[in-house]
């Protein structure tokens, strides 16, 4: 167990390295002269080229790729994020704003989206094949079919624009949190939906189940202690891929609804091109996302004991 | 199989032949006009420059579904070649191509694409790179997966006793195996390729105006929603439509 | 000539193979014989290169086996040919690697000699018997003309009759084409009949190498004798005695 626990901890840290390579180096081959967009962003007109160099040393652009990389890693690592290259500001306060907006986004929309699916994914495998079901899985393909940013506009349209209920823009009260969080919720509902019906109605096929059944056990218990735990193994699987929709549907439904979250601060980030920033939002998705998997992945071996030692 | 085929071709003539329906130039700009509403002339209206939204649909068909088609099939290639390589290429080759997938993997890969594209700077070009950068790596688990469980074959293993050539061993031996269920993830990621294209293009991205593009088109919409609300259906329909026929 | 010389393989730490040694001549057949588990296929693999080897040398004429291009029968003559490919194609396939153009005489010979018929090869591997495929997959062994073929439980999915008749071809053939035989089998009677000299192989050892006359006749080893009176009690010795 403790070989497994190390190797997969190797991998998480190859892979994290890997992903801040990754990103450094997309920013780094940006087209452009990164010291010059900053000086236009931050003096806002035409600066003399001294201004310019000397930006270019205060970044640390002039040290060459992998000296600006252990520069950039290295306070990383004390979880310094840096400073904007536009306002000089540190990233790490305004990235908590951020996320103080977008968690109770995303955890709304996955409340939403559990409250949602689980009640409609147990009653449409009662029957299989039943009106509800067919009612079931074509709600949930339609759900995932629908890209977030249009679902999003057509709840402004109607609840905002045509109904008049809800606010749109903004984030100033709760109720501007329904719609957004709606927006993500129905997604994730339907993608949860899905897994949960088929994992339900595999575990109900499980082969043993006859014979608890003629042996006397009890439905409720053959439920309980059979049914629900093989089913939660599917779940928890895509669990990880659950929060990459909240993360990437967080971006697009703050960028429609003007929410100041981790999204607009994202694209307004690329668009200034203030890569601190950027590379900020992204490495922290990526330590979120290889963490999250990562305890999922113990998780779910403590959960299947099929999943042996052998695919560490 | 066949039903997939049937759909993609259906999907392909759509933006191959689409655009020859179009009654209007769909970048003529018509100030006069300017969002009036459905009519004989206009049928599904025109938008805020006075475009017509049927003709602007129709040739947005060849920017999002060609573009994904192009895009799925680039990844396919990649992530194929990089999954054989990772099952045939020795125990070394395996964890490096892995961790290369894992790392690429460790992004939510529309938050990936928005900021490649957005970073190299909007255009086609760079919105085929950030999805094609984000979309290889389902294929590459699927064919390491498949490859490594075709080695223990019989015939696998008599070819390599042979001495055939690695190149044509996964041509005739590993490929064929491979196709079903590469075609199967090739649907799935055609059809993840029109959400981005879209998003990217909602987001100021993606293919960059007079070009109609759908995701484009929907930015456009948005602001005129109080006055125009239909405008902002029709391309978001159409998205849905193509998607839910892939999948 | 084949040298095996104190081979030893190690498979997840522990021993399979441990002091393995044997040679056959140009032309002769070694069976070698044992029950599951006895390290039988770990020595074809170690053989044919696939396995490597902790200690000891395996050659060919003083050179690396796989230099002399040596081909493998299959216990499972079905999934030796991929499924979706005429047989032709996969038979094709060792002159192919080798860049050799096909000798129709010799194709020909073969096929006569296997009872193959021509139409047969333009068939899949689903619409040929299991005694068919067989025959096909012995056939593609031979078709480069390889100096050492290696059989790996030939017989045992085939039935009954099909066994004698199979085991007479491969025989006749060794005759007419000549290259020297290492046949892996648990079957003794098998292995008596037909081969030259018989290794007994127990738990990655050598238990004894004799021919295969004086293996019926008189087993040096202990468990020799009880694998003889074995295949004694079953009938299986009763036409080489």
């Amino acid at each position: 167990m403790i070989r497994v626990l190390a190797s997969l901890c190797l991998r998480a840290v190859v892979v994290l390295t890997g992903a801040a390579l990754a990103t450094f180096a997309l920013l780094w081959h940006a087209p452009g002269d990164p010291a010059l967009a900053i000086a236009l962003a931050r003096y806002d007109s035409l600066v003399p080229a001294d201004v310019v160099d000397q930006i270019r040393v205060e970044a640390g652009i002039d040290a060459g790729f992998w000296t600006a990389f252990q520069a950039w890693l290295s306070p990383l690592l004390t979880g310094d994020f840096g400073q904007s290259s536009v306002t000089g500001r540190d990233v790490w306060p305004e990235l908590m704003t951020a996320l103080s907006y977008t968690v109770p986004l995303a955890l709304a929309g996955l409340l939403i989206g559990i409250t949602l699916s689980v009640p409609l994914a147990l009653l449409a495998t009662r029957k299989a094949g039943s009106w509800l079901d067919r009612f079931a899985v074509g709600l949930a393909s339609l759900g995932a079919a629908i890209p977030a940013y249009w679902l999003g506009l057509l709840l402004i349209l109607l609840f905002a624009v045509q109904l008049g209920w809800l606010p749109a823009m903004g984030a100033r009260t709760s109720a501007h949190l329904i719609l957004p969080a709606l927006t993500l919720g129905l997604g994730v509902a339907a993608s949860l939906t899905r897994i949960l019906r088929s994992g339900i109605l595999e575990a109900r096929g499980q082969s043993f189940l006859p014979a608890l059944r003629r042996r006397g056990v009890a439905a409720r218990d053959i439920e309980r202690h059979h049914v629900a735990p093989h089913a939660a193994i599917p779940v928890l699987t895509v669990f990880g891929l659950e929060l990459a929709f909240l993360l990437e549907g967080a971006v697009i439904v703050e960028v429609i609804f003007a929410r100041p979250g981790l999204g607009s601060f994202l694209v307004d980030a690329i668009e200034a091109r203030d890569f601190p920033k950027v590379q900020a939002v992204v490495i922290l998705a990526a330590v979120l996302f290889v963490v999250v998997n990562l305890l999922i992945d113990l998780v779910y071996r403590g959960l299947d004991p099929r999943i042996g030692e052998r695919d560490a | 199989m066949r039903s997939i085929f049937i759909l993609m071709s259906a999907l392909i003539m759509l933006a191959i032949c689409g655009p020859m329906f179009a009654p209007h130039d769909p970048t003529q700009i018509n100030i006069p006009n300017r969002l009036s509403p459905p009519s004989a002339e206009w049928l599904l209206g025109t938008d805020a420059l006075g475009r017509d939204i049927l003709s602007r649909l129709l040739h947005g068909a060849r920017w999002s579904l060609g573009l994904a088609f192009f895009i799925s099939i680039i990844g396919l290639c990649i992530g194929t070649i990089a999954g054989l390589l990772a099952a045939l290429g020795g125990r070394f080759v395996d964890w490096v191509v892995m961790r290369t997938t894992d790392t690429f993997l460790a992004f939510p890969d529309l938050v990936a694409a928005v900021v490649i594209a957005g970073v190299l700077g909007a255009g086609t070009g760079s919105l085929i790179f950030a999805l094609t950068v984000t979309g290889w790596m389902r294929y590459a688990r699927v064919a390491r997966g498949i490859g490594l469980s075709l080695q223990t074959r019989g015939y696998v293993m008599q070819a390599q006793l042979v001495g055939l050539s690695p190149l044509s061993i996964a041509r005739w031996h590993y490929l064929p195996s491979l196709l079903p269920s590469l075609t199967v993830v090739w649907t799935g990621m055609f059809a993840r390729a029109i959400l981005g294209i879209s998003a990217l293009g909602f987001l100021g991205f993606g293919v960059q105006p007079p070009m109609p593009e759908w995701g484009t088109m929907l930015l456009d919409a948005r602001i005129h929603m109080r006055s125009t609300p239909l405008q902002m259906i029709w391309p978001g329909l159409a998205v849905v439509t193509c998607v839910l026929a892939t999948t | 000539m084949l040298n095996v010389d104190g081979v030893c393989v190690k498979r997840g730490g522990k021993p399979t193979l441990q002091g393995v040694s044997m040679s056959i001549a140009p032309s002769r057949t070694l069976a070698v014989v044992g029950e599951s588990g006895a390290g039988k296929s770990t020595l074809i693999g170690a053989i044919l290169g696939m396995i490597p080897c902790a200690a000891g040398t395996i050659t060919w004429n003083d050179a690396p086996v796989r230099r002399c291009k040596p081909a493998l029968v299959m216990q499972e003559p079905r999934s030796a040919f991929n499924p979706r490919l005429c047989l032709r194609r996969s038979v094709m396939e060792p002159l192919v690697a080798q860049g050799i153009a096909v000798d129709a005489a010799h194709l020909a010979a073969l096929c006569q000699g296997l009872e193959i018929s021509a139409d047969l090869l333009d068939r899949r591997p689903s619409q040929v018997s299991i005694g068919q495929a067989q025959r096909v997959g012995i056939l593609r062994a031979l078709i480069a003309s390889p100096p050492l073929v290696l059989f790996d439980e030939p017989l045992s999915a085939l039935d009954a009759v099909t066994q004698k008749h199979t085991a007479r071809l491969i025989a006749d053939l060794q005759q007419n084409v000549g290259f020297a035989a290492l046949i892996v089998t648990h079957d003794l009677g098998y292995a008596a009949a037909f081969a030259d000299d018989i290794a007994v192989l127990r738990a990655g050892r050598i238990e004894e190498l004799t021919t295969a006359q004086d293996f019926v006749t008189a087993p040096q080893s202990a468990y020799g004798h009880t694998l003889r009176d074995a295949a004694f009690a079953l009938g299986a010795l009763e036409q080489v005695a």
